[in-house]
Order: structure tokens, then sequence, then C-alpha cells
């Protein structure tokens, strides 16, 4: 599940999902800007059938706490 | 979108086409609140049970506080309609007498503060809110048929295409997060705005010049901007509401 994340990501970013590490932030590539996260954060809920908080939002702007709020929210295992 | 029980925030509802659209809303069971200047006649919207906020939207300091203010109040606001402008008519360049006279850059600036200006503010500030409480809201810019290109109206023509062009690009940008953004373009509708700016020989070739042969009522209008909010696949676009003007 945690690469479906790191796919999901990549095709949102257009990046190669070789370039998606846990470590990547929304800093580190220019491509990652704020319309770029409306649109993440929108294939996330689509993708994993939730509604994510303002709080969780401006917390994701890494692919780690990505992953942690989605294990926070039960979306992934 | 239900309109029942949604939050409303209407600029310039006092009068003329915001009033109508306050009318119509309130019969739809919509939660409404007017910004406006005019403090006489936001005590009487405020008698029949809606709310009123004085403030000036082409002043973003007025603006930031105020919105502020509402939000504290009643939450995000599920609809804003960017209503409150001026119609203003000026040439280029005005024959007087022997010579000429060229359009004086100050009106330009205070028609494009109320017609332009306004409408980026209150959407910013109000766009804010919604996007952090994740609230599916809409935002209606009223437009003119004049965006096109109106001759006499430099400012106001320009005004109304900068409008046309924030509600595509807003539409773009908020879409994702479940927020409409759309437009309106009356023609010329009856209302005292429009007899003020307009001579009355003026406005008699210009309704000669719609195919209806007739202005637009602001009921008219109102049941335009009703019916794009009730309609959740409308977005991004200027909804033409003219009597089949072209200028």
């Amino acid at each position: 599940m945690e690469q479906n994340v790191e796919l999901l990501v990549a095709e949102v970013l257009q990046v190669p999902p070789a370039t998606i590490t846990d470590e990547l932030t929304m800093q580190d590539i220019d491509v990652w800007d704020s319309l770029k996260h409306m649109e993440l954060i929108v294939s996330l809920e689509e993708k994993f059938g939730l509604q994510l908080s303002f709080e969780e939002i401006v917390t994701m702007q890494s692919v780690a706490n990505i992953k942690r709020v989605l294990k926070e929210r039960g979306a992934l295992s | 979108m239900e309109l029942r029980g949604k939050k409303v925030i209407v600029t310039g509802g006092v009068r003329g086409l915001g009033r109508a659209m306050v009318e119509q809303l309130v019969s739809k069971g919509a939660v409404l609140t007017v910004f406006d200047l005019d403090t006489a006649g936001l005590a009487e919207l405020v008698k029949s049970g809606v709310n009123g906020f004085e403030c000036d939207v082409s002043n973003y300091e007025r603006v930031v506080e105020t919105t502020d203010r509402y939000h504290q109040e009643f939450g995000a606001a599920d609809v804003l309609i960017n209503n409150a402008g001026i119609l203003y008519s000026e040439p280029l360049i005005k024959f007087t007498g022997s010579s000429v006279e060229r359009h004086d850059p100050a009106t330009w600036n205070k028609v494009m503060a109320a017609d332009l200006n306004s409408v980026f503010y209150m959407t910013t500030c109000v766009v804010e809110k919604m996007i952090t409480t994740r609230t599916r809201g809409v935002i209606v810019n009223i437009s003119s048929v004049s965006a096109s290109g109106n001759p006499g109206q430099s400012a106001y023509s320009a005004a109304k295409a900068g409008v046309n062009a924030l509600t595509a690009v807003w539409a773009k940008e908020l879409g994702p997060m479940g927020i409409r953004v759309v437009a309106i373009a009356p023609g010329f509708t009856d209302t005292d705005s429009t007899r003020e700016a307009l001579s009355e020989p003026v406005l008699r070739e210009t309704t000669k010049r719609v195919p209806l042969r007739r202005l637009g009522k602001p009921e008219e209008i109102a049941h335009g901007v009703i019916s794009m909010l009730e309609n959740d696949f409308f977005n991004g676009k200027v909804f033409e509401l003219d009597g089949g003007l072209v200028i």
C-alpha cells in the first residue's frame, strides 16, 4: 500500500516514481507547489476514500508525513 | 447546491441587483449577510432578519477586519457574491470646447478599486476560510456585458474583463478543492445605478440595441445567480444574461 502512495505522488507531480522517497518534501522539488499540493490532497482523498482536515493537509508536506497521516487515519497499514 | 441553510455573503446587497439577490436567496432559505457602505440601508435590512456588516470592500484592511468578524460569528461562508461595484462612464479622450481632456486617472483608479480590487480582496479572505474548514463553497462574481469592451467605459470594461479572467483562474485553482467560481454578465438592467450612470437618451438608444427591446429586471439577474448556485456542474464560466445584446 505504501508503494501506491509513492506511485500516486509521482503521478500527480509528474516525476519518475524512483524519485519519490520518504525524505522527499515540498521544498525539495519545484513542481510540488501549492497548486500541486491541492491536487495531491484531492487525489489522496479520492484514492483512500477520506476527507483530510486542514491541519492534516498542512502537515502532509513530505512523503513520510503523507504516509504517517494516512496510517493515523487507518488508510494505510 | 441546496440553498436552504447555506451561509451567503452578498457585497453591495442593500439596493439594486444585490438587493434582488438577497430577497430571492432569503426566499430559498439561505442565511444572508450583506456587506455594504450604506449604514441606513443595512439597518433596514437587519430588521428583516438579514445580517449586516458595514464595509468598504475596496479597502483591503477593512475587508480583512470585517471578514474576520464575520468568520468569528458565523464560521466559513458557503457562498460569496461579489456584487458591490460602481457603474461609471468616461471616454478615453473628452472633447471640451476647443481642446481635449484625458480620462482622469483618479476615476480610473476609483473604478478599478471598486469593481476589481474588491473582488480580489473579498475572495481571498473568504476562500481562505473555506479552504481551512474544507467548505465546498461557491464564489459568484458579477461581471457585465461591458467586459467585451463598451465604448466610453474604459475603466468599467477593463475591471469587468478582469473579473472574467479571475473567474477562470480561480475556477481552475480551487476546483480540485470543491470550490466553484462562476460569473454572471448582466446586460443593461433597470436599476437606480444604471439610471444614474446613463442619460435618458443613451438609455433609450441602448434599449433599442437589445433584441428584446427592453432592459433586464433585477429579479431576472437574481434568478440567473440562483440557477448558477443550484447547478453544481456550472464552473469557471460567465453566464451572459443580457436579452441577446451584443456590444
